[in-house]
């Protein structure tokens, strides 16, 4: 090999080789499994509703939001009563997470998210509080992992679910003839949808008139995404928005029908400028009530949770909450709340329960109306067949 | 990567005494290859003595006409990887190879690599979890018989071939084995091996195969000094690339790169004077992790640039600086290649050092060697003239086996050695199941049982009334499967609808039937989802039994099922996994145990075969 060879094979050698490590010198992320439910912060399954009955709170309990070890569990505690209870449905594996419909009355529907391999959603009926439980449906799909995917109407018992596919699907009691009332596509489609720039549906309720509501997030600054169906035609149900966040993405986080009326939690803005605003829409009324946004300053979400009468909660990490008891009233903080905490619910004589989770153990705590502190008022072991779902 | 690992315990004692069983089967058929090669030879040799060319001594040597003396470097590189080849066919034959290669060599190298390789390994990983026991078998009499046939064969095409044979199975290693030796990989340097020990095999194969005319040559010797000189100037840079942590020797508490990986190489399982050094080595590149990267440096880009310039008065003491470096690495990083975790080489520095030498000697003319004498492997003694047509006529094949040396005849022998360990696999490789042998692994065999199998009437996924007489004349397998389970029950859903397909051109003869194992979900809209989550539609001939609680336990206890149990907190019903093997005449001939292990490909597929053996077998077809 002569020199200049030599030389030109050395330069290429050591072009090569910084190539090679340029090419490799960052990790390239291992492939694995998606999430089972949205990274910690992000608001899911964990929430609390109140019926005429009672109160149901959902929270995930054993191992961690990711693993095959961790069971959603659904405790109740009877309208007038101090006490919680277990009443997770039994036969069904519910890794996948609880999502909870009133049904009116004492009758409450529990849909089990797939897990696993499984891919189709169970439903179980309870007409008793959640003493006996009866299977229903199924829905053959993946019932989406929000908190507000599935409702059913006031009276007709019509169950409306928001499927992972973006389709929402209807179904008449007995629940098992399914039909699409609406597909994320379809609805963007819409002339509603085009305004908005509809890309991807959040949740699902009935009006307080049995019409169906569906709520997404919009691409357009400053529109809230809420459409409600009259006459087989999607129209823009949702409030108009100060002027302050017209320059703010707007995704819906949740969307229930209280006793009044029907109540929405909007996310305005991301990241540590992001805002939650409450809306309310009084039963029969047109005009939403918009509260003050709540600025979040980089906290993350992880519950919210509607009192009977619109007032509204939410769980911020680093234990913070804040409340606003309906339109017209501002954000008021809680004082810290107790470590665990999954979920808060309007407590049982005004204030409000805590429902903190180590690892198979519920420990309920109870705000006092104008107490300052949190105390400790039950503690439910859960008997979690850990490896069972595994 | 889905598919690699059969995901069965590596010490599984069925599969490991099944791998030493058919190892020591193969064995007895290479002794007996050899022993019949060896007695054909003699007796050839016995027979035609007159066969042999004029002048001729019959003996081990064959024609006395002088051949062209094999090189030193050549020596030194068919001898050296010859060993290494026998040695790594050895290292295959651990008892945890069969199950262990794909799950704890393959997949744990590709890991880091980008997706396109992880897709091309684990098509590999499949294929070898699928047949754990032919695959592994077949690596060790490929790489023994390589082996062998590189050391037995010096001269001629055979010994050329030897080289080919190391080129061509070194690359299936190399990309399938060792992926890619990791070049795609973040983290890869010189030190831990790159670019793949197997690739070096695959030069050395190469350069053994290059024709008698080119031994000679001292630019072959000054190639393969300039090669590894680039190389090792290339890894210098590699080695010297900030942001790849190994000019640290802790960073943020943790070892950098070079400590983490010797950190990790102490802790499996070794002579405890060898983890101790290793230990040693770790705490000192933890204290002086800059200085021992700027030595790698320097050494590496010293040692290339001197084998780069081929001069041989420099070049003597890189080697012998190489070799010193080679064998430090070998042991205080590499942990000399095959100790840590289930070792399948003695990874790169042995055959650098090798390779390293090879072409010294190639570069520095050595004392002239002693002709030896030619064999029957090398065509040059044999007239020029003779083409094909004249070699395949019996008196040319004749002499040529009388004149054969013994050489020849074990490198013969290597090669059938290479055939006893690839047919099998290219067999296996054909069938597109599992072999049994994972299933029997997971739930042991069953005894064949002969009694009248309990009648049922249930619903099934159409709604119609199905009875067991209703089966009558068909071969029926029937499990028990929870509609809303998230986890077996899918898996033996599948085992069942792989069944269907292998055994479609018995549909009409063969009937798979489910019954639902939960006592809640009953209603037919449930295993009407269930049957669409699985494709079951697409299987004509299954069958999704239903009915109400009681009637389904009054099912499941006439089975000798344990009843499914309502576990509280979110659980799946708790139920056992079972299927039985009911025959034309409505009697019970077996039942399995049909925990589904790890669910995966192989396993998968092996239950798909367990089951359609068992119904074959009742229809007459094995």
């Amino acid at each position: 090999m002569s020199r200049p060879a030599r030389l030109a094979a050395t330069a290429l050698a050591v072009a090569a080789a910084a190539l090679i490590a340029g090419c490799s010198s960052a990790a390239s992320p291992a492939p694995g499994p998606a999430p089972e439910a949205p990274p910690g912060g992000e608001p899911f399954l964990a929430t609390s509703m109140v019926t005429a009955t009672g109160t149901w709170a959902v929270a995930v309990m054993g191992g961690s939001v990711a693993s095959h070890n961790n069971f959603w569990q659904l405790f109740e505690r009877p309208a007038g009563s101090p006490d919680w209870k277990l009443v997770t449905p039994p036969g069904t594996p519910d890794n996948g997470g609880l999502v909870l419909a009133d049904a009116g009355g004492p009758s409450l529907i529990t849909a089990f998210r797939p897990s696993q391999y499984l891919t189709y959603t169970p439903l179980a009926l309870t007409r008793d509080g959640g003493q006996a439980w009866a299977s229903a449906g199924p829905l053959d799909g993946a019932l989406a992992n929000v908190p507000d995917a599935l409702t059913a109407a006031p009276g007709t018992g019509r169950l409306l679910a928001l499927l992972t596919s973006g389709r929402a699907e209807i179904a008449t009691p007995g629940y098992t003839r399914w039909n699409t009332l609406a597909s994320q596509p379809a609805l963007a489609a819409t002339r509603a949808g085009r305004r908005c720039g509809l890309h991807d549906l959040t949740a699902a309720a009935f009006s307080p008139a049995g019409v169906p509501l569906l709520a997404g997030t919009c691409s357009r600054p400053g529109t809230v995404g809420i459409f409600a169906v009259t006459n087989g035609t999607w129209q823009a149900a949702g409030p108009s928005l100060p002027a302050t966040l017209a320059r703010q993405a707007i995704t819906v986080v949740r969307l229930t029908r209280t006793a009044n009326g029907t109540v929405a939690l909007l996310k305005a803005g991301s990241g540590p400028a992001a805002s939650l605003l409450a809306a309310w829409l009084p039963g029969g009324g047109r005009n939403w009530a918009v509260s003050p946004p709540l600025k979040l300053r980089g906290a993350t979400l992880s519950s919210a949770f509607f009192g009977p009468t619109g007032a509204a909660g939410v769980v911020l990490n680093r234990n913070r909450a804040e409340t606003i008891t309906g339109a017209g009233a501002g954000w008021r903080s809680l004082p810290a709340l107790p470590a665990g905490t999954a979920t808060l619910t309007p407590g049982p004589s005004g204030g409000f329960d805590a429902l903190a989770v180590h690892g198979t153990r519920l420990t309920v705590w109870q705000l006092g109306t104008g107490s300052p502190s949190w105390h400790t008022t039950q503690a439910i072991n859960v008997p979690i067949q850990f490896g069972s779902s595994g | 990567m889905p598919g690699m690992n059969s995901g069965v315990n590596v010490n599984d004692p069925i599969v490991v005494a099944a791998f030493k069983s058919a190892l020591l089967h193969q064995g007895l058929i290479a002794l007996l290859i050899f022993a019949v090669l060896g007695l054909a030879w003699i007796s050839v040799r016995a027979w035609l003595p007159t066969s042999s060319p004029a002048g001729e001594q019959p003996g081990l040597g064959g024609p006395p006409a002088p051949a062209v003396a094999e090189p030193a470097w050549r020596q030194v590189l068919r001898i050296g990887f010859g060993l290494i080849w026998v040695f790594d066919g050895i290292l295959q034959a651990q008892p945890k190879m069969a199950i262990g290669l794909p799950s704890q060599v393959i997949e744990p190298l590709a890991a880091a690599s980008p997706r396109w390789v992880q897709h091309i390994v684990n098509w590999a990983g499949t294929t070898w979890s699928f047949h754990p026991m032919q695959a592994g078998a077949s690596a060790v009499w490929i790489q023994v018989g390589i082996g062998i046939w590189m050391l037995a064969a010096s001269h001629g095409p055979l010994s050329r071939l030897a080289g080919l044979a190391s080129v061509a199975w070194g690359l299936v290693v190399w990309v399938f084995g060792e992926a890619f030796g990791s070049i795609f990989a973040p983290g890869l340097t010189w030190l831990f091996g790159a670019p793949g020990a197997v690739l070096i095999y695959c030069v050395a194969g190469a350069l053994i195969a290059l024709p008698e005319r080119m031994w000679d040559s001292h630019r072959l010797g000054r190639a393969i000094m300039a090669g590894l000189g680039l190389f090792l100037i290339g890894m210098a840079v590699l080695q010297a690339w900030p942001g790849r942590g190994f000019w640290q020797g802790l960073a943020s508490g943790k070892p950098g790169t070079l400590a983490g990986m010797t950190t990790a190489m102490a802790q499996t399982p070794q002579p405890g004077f060898l983890s101790a050094w290793i230990s040693a080595f770790t705490t000192f590149d933890e204290a002086h992790g800059f200085a021992v990267n700027l030595f790698a440096v320097v050494v590496l880009t010293v040692i290339g640039a001197v084998f780069l310039s081929g001069q041989r008065r420099l070049v003597r003491p890189a080697l012998i600086a190489f070799t010193v470096l080679c064998l430090a690495a070998w042991v205080l990083v590499e942990d000399c290649g095959f100790f840590g975790g289930l070792g399948t080489d003695p990874n790169s520095m042995i055959p650098f050092v090798l390779l390293a030498t090879g072409g010294y000697l190639a570069l520095t003319p050595g004392p002239v060697m002693a002709a030896k004498p030619a064999t029957a492997a090398e065509p040059a003694q044999e007239p020029a003239a003779a083409g094909w047509r004249d070699r395949v006529q019996p008196a040319f094949v004749r002499r040529s086996v009388a004149t054969a040396s013994f050489r020849s005849v074990a490198a013969v022998g290597a090669v059938g050695l290479i055939i006893l360990g690839a047919a099998p696999m290219a067999a296996a490789q054909a069938s597109p199941i599992a072999d049994p042998i994972l299933a029997e692994s997971i739930n042991g065999s069953s005894a064949p049982l002969n009694f009248r199998a309990p009648a049922f009437s249930l619903t099934d996924q159409h709604g119609r009334t199905v009875t067991l007489a209703s089966l009558h004349g068909k071969v029926v397998l029937l499990t028990f499967l929870d509609d809303t389970c998230s986890v077996d029950c899918p898996l033996i859903a599948q085992e069942f609808r792989q069944a269907g397909q292998l055994l479609s051109a018995d549909t009409q003869r063969v009937e798979l039937v489910a019954i639902n194992y939960n006592p809640l979900n009953t209603q037919v809209s449930y295993i009407q989802a269930f049957d669409r989550q699985e494709g079951m539609a697409a299987v004509p001939n299954w069958l999704y039994l239903t009915g109400t609680s009681a009637q389904l336990q009054q099912v499941w206890r006439r089975y000798g099922v344990a009843p499914a149990e309502i576990l509280p907190a979110g659980s799946m019903v708790g139920h056992g996994d079972y299927a039985f093997v009911i025959d034309q005449a409505g009697h019970l001939r077996r039942e399995l145990g049909f925990d589904t292990g790890p669910g995966t490909q192989a396993t998968k597929s092996s239950f798909a075969a367990e089951l359609t053996g068992a119904a074959q077998q009742l229809l007459g077809h094995s």
